[in-house]
């Protein structure tokens, strides 16, 4: 369909960059995208990896979505959790997502947890950071489990514990007061609960649900609405509107009905072959 | 390596004295009662600093301040207002009028045309007629007596609500009726709840605790308050106005 | 008292041994000079009045000024040195407007009385070494009539900076004569027209000339139109009633 007038290149389009830019010094605010405040956590136990979540995403000081998914499929026993720009979370997962999958049809393996670490990080880096995303990627392959940070300039960090977002601190605090070496999978549980508990109740970007995730070289548990503790209280009073409220200018009622007159012409008309 | 060219152009070194520590406000006039509002929470950025700061203040037996924007301003113009009504009391042998005390806080605000209190200022009440008042205030000074007002962090949440469930904006009345100008305190008590447990959910800086006050017209009975758990009476004579507080849980998250 | 003249006679603001400010004595005296002014308090408003003393048929009785406003429902009559009386009455005007500014409410008669002793007792005040802006009390006692939620009241205020309230109250050369007759004549439930009449009667009695519309002058306050000086045709109406 590309005409030699129209060409249309793949990837992003940065055609609007300088008008952007132009209307931005002229005092113009550019469209503030959907941050995803966010605490991000992850955790090494004796059979794998835990990965949690809060669900709240926020534009400003608005919450924009009470309940939204911020752990990202990347293959089967790999996983990611996404702080950041919402879009670009969204995308970048995405994008490795099916780029893995490419890569295991083509190499006929189960791709490792470094690759997707690699692919995320090498795209990150191209972008100088104007890609904002902040990662937390865990899973288990052949080598075993492994967890990592990944920061929206392309440096990464393998740790046994991580955390990211803006909650990333309230976090951290549980997980320096209380990660152990060779936690059973419900000790692990609990203690990334109790992190994502931190961020939700002491970062105002983070809040509503805890979802979580359980990656073991055998199975994948994904835990959405793991914990929901903020649920919200019965109304006062129902805000239901009498028929007739809403004012109008002027009423005209159209038939959809259209009925039109057929005259046959040229004696019978065959019947179509459906056969 | 920095050259000396680097640091010889101007600089320019900038101190912000305020910040904004987020949270609600609002006030809602009845015919011979008045309710004014405030979540209890006090942050700065991502950060909660209290849980528990209360925006709201009783001035007199008829008069209660709500004070929203930057709490260290909040707080020391409160206690500015409330050191002028003691002196008031002590020069003229009786308590400020609430209109009096709207143009006090004009007043006191517009001295400081240019260097603001940053604070949203409501104050409601009792008229010396008997009826419920409320008054806005902007930070410096311009004032108006209105039926209801929100102000603060959700203000652009709550006033459209209020607005269309107090002032009954874009509704029109069944055939051969008319909306009533003022509404009975059950009703407003529960429309000012909604707003706090709605702006909670909708906004981030809003929550952990709600602080109602309620004053009540010279000689008005209880009706609308009884069953109301958590109430608590603030009046210090029981024969004039009397102030009650109503305390609950907003979500904490 | 004038036998015991000493050197305490002199400091406006040094007490003799026997604990006593002579110049404030002296002041409260010079009252006694003044022309007779009355005021009497009712419920239905206060009726002030002063006697005007025409010394010459050249003088201009109506530039005779000693009734006047401070604010819409204050006024005062006074008695003394007459123009000590400007100052004070500038001050309890500045002091209602900036009342009502501040407050958007009439101030209180109490108030504005307060605010005028207040202001009589600055006399040898003065910071370091600057001159005082005051160098002697004033020599003029007033009678602050008005109107707040309290109702129609009557203050006195003498140079000292005590102030009183009364129901009915005279000051100046006659005021023995005619505070003992308002005593007499005084009742709890007098009409507005009955406290012209008393006021009028009281000032005749005192007066060396007749008494006329050109050598009196009668103001009231009421609750529903506050200050007001009453002409002469009005003025004239009630002398001839008396």
């Amino acid at each position: 369909m590309a005409s030699a007038s129209v060409y249309n290149p793949v990837g992003f389009d940065f055609s609007n960059q300088v008008r952007n830019q132009f209307l931005q010094e002229k005092g113009l605010p550019l469209p503030k995208a959907t941050s995803t405040g966010t605490t991000i956590v992850g955790c090494l136990f004796k059979d794998g990896i835990v990965l949690g979540a809060d669900t709240r995403a926020t534009e400003g000081p608005i919450v924009a979505d009470k309940n939204c998914e911020k752990i990202h499929y990347i293959t089967d026993s790999i996983r990611c959790c996404g702080a950041g720009t919402a879009a670009d979370t969204e995308f970048t997962t995405a994008l490795i997502s099916s780029n893995m999958e490419l890569h295991a049809l083509s190499t006929g393996r189960k791709p490792r947890v470094v690759t997707a670490m690699t692919m995320l990080k090498q795209m990150l880096f191209r972008y100088q950071g104007h890609v904002g995303a902040a990662l937390v990627l865990g899973g288990v392959d052949a080598t075993g489990p492994h967890l990592f940070t990944i920061h929206p300039h392309g440096s990464t960090d393998k740790l046994p514990y991580v955390t990211m977002g803006s909650g990333s601190l309230a976090a951290m605090a549980v997980f320096e007061s209380a990660w152990k070496p060779n936690m059973t999978r419900e000790e692990a549980l609990d203690l990334v609960r109790d992190a994502i508990f931190a961020g939700i109740f002491n970062d105002l970007g983070s809040g509503s649900n805890v979802d979580a995730c359980v990656i073991t070289a055998s199975h994948t548990e994904m835990l959405r609405n793991f914990v929901k503790p903020n649920e919200r209280v019965e109304k006062e009073q129902r805000y239901k509107f009498r028929r007739g409220t809403t004012a109008w200018k002027k009423e005209s009622i159209k038939d959809l009905i259209v009925s039109e007159e057929i005259t046959p012409i040229g004696g019978q008309v065959e019947a179509m072959d459906v056969s | 390596m920095s050259s000396l060219n680097d640091v010889a152009g101007p600089q320019q070194r900038q101190f912000n004295p305020y910040t904004e520590n987020g949270g609600t406000i609002l006030a809602i006039a009845g015919t011979d009662f008045s309710v004014i509002a405030g979540d209890t929470r006090q942050s700065e950025g991502y950060n909660i600093q209290t849980r528990y700061a209360p925006k709201v203040f009783r001035l007199t037996d008829r008069a209660v301040l709500a004070v929203n924007g930057f709490a260290a301003d909040g707080n020391m113009f409160v206690k500015k207002v409330k050191q002028r009504l003691e002196w008031y009391r002590h020069a003229h042998a009786k308590d400020m009028p609430l209109h009096a005390i709207a143009r006090l806080i004009q007043t006191m605000l517009y001295a400081r045309r240019f260097f603001p209190y940053y604070v949203y200022n409501i104050l409601g009440g009792i008229e010396d007629d008997g009826s419920g008042a409320v008054y806005s205030f902007d930070p410096v000074g311009s004032y108006e007596r209105e039926t209801c007002r929100a102000a603060g962090a959700a203000q652009s949440l709550v006033q459209p609500f209020l607005d269309n469930q107090i002032y009954f904006k874009n509704q029109q009345p069944a055939p051969g009726t008319s909306f009533p100008a003022h509404l009975p305190l059950p009703i407003v008590l529960k429309l000012v709840i909604d707003s706090f447990t709605g702006a909670t959910e909708r906004h981030i800086e809003v929550g952990d605790g709600l602080e109602m006050y309620v004053v009540l017209a010279k000689g008005r009975d209880l009706s609308g308050l009884e069953g109301i758990v958590g109430l608590q009476e603030l009046s210090t004579k029981s024969d004039g106005e009397r102030i009650f507080v109503i305390r609950r849980e907003l979500k904490k998250d | 008292m004038f036998l015991t003249r000493s050197e305490y006679d002199r400091g406006v603001n040094t007490f003799s041994p026997e604990g006593r400010l002579f110049q404030v004595e002296y002041a409260i005296e010079a009252i006694k000079l003044g022309s007779t002014t009355v005021g009497v308090r009712t419920p239905a408003g206060v009726v002030l009045g002063v006697e005007k003393r025409v010394q010459s048929p050249l003088l201009e009785s109506a530039s005779i000024e000693k009734i006047m406003e401070i604010d819409a429902h204050l006024g005062c009559a006074m008695s003394g040195l007459t123009a000590d009386a400007r100052t004070m009455v500038d001050h309890a005007r500045v002091t209602a407007q900036n009342h009502a500014f501040t407050y958007d409410e009439r101030i209180r008669v109490e108030s504005a009385t307060q605010a005028v002793c207040d202001l009589a007792l600055r006399f040898g005040e003065s910071v370091h070494d600057e001159e005082a802006m005051m160098s002697r009390p004033f020599g003029v006692a007033l009678l602050i009539a008005g109107v707040d939620e309290q109702g129609p009241q009557l203050f006195h205020t003498d140079p000292s900076g005590t102030f009183m309230r009364y129901e009915a109250k005279a000051i100046g050369s006659g005021s023995e004569a005619a505070q003992s007759e308002l005593q007499d004549k005084w009742h709890k439930q007098m009409t507005l027209r009955e406290a012209h009449i008393l006021t009028l009667r009281v000032l005749k009695q005192v007066m060396e000339e007749k008494l006329d519309q050109h050598n009196v002058q009668l103001a009231q306050v009421t609750p529903e139109k506050g200050f007001e000086i009453l002409d002469e045709v009005r003025l004239k109406e009630l002398v001839d009633d008396m």
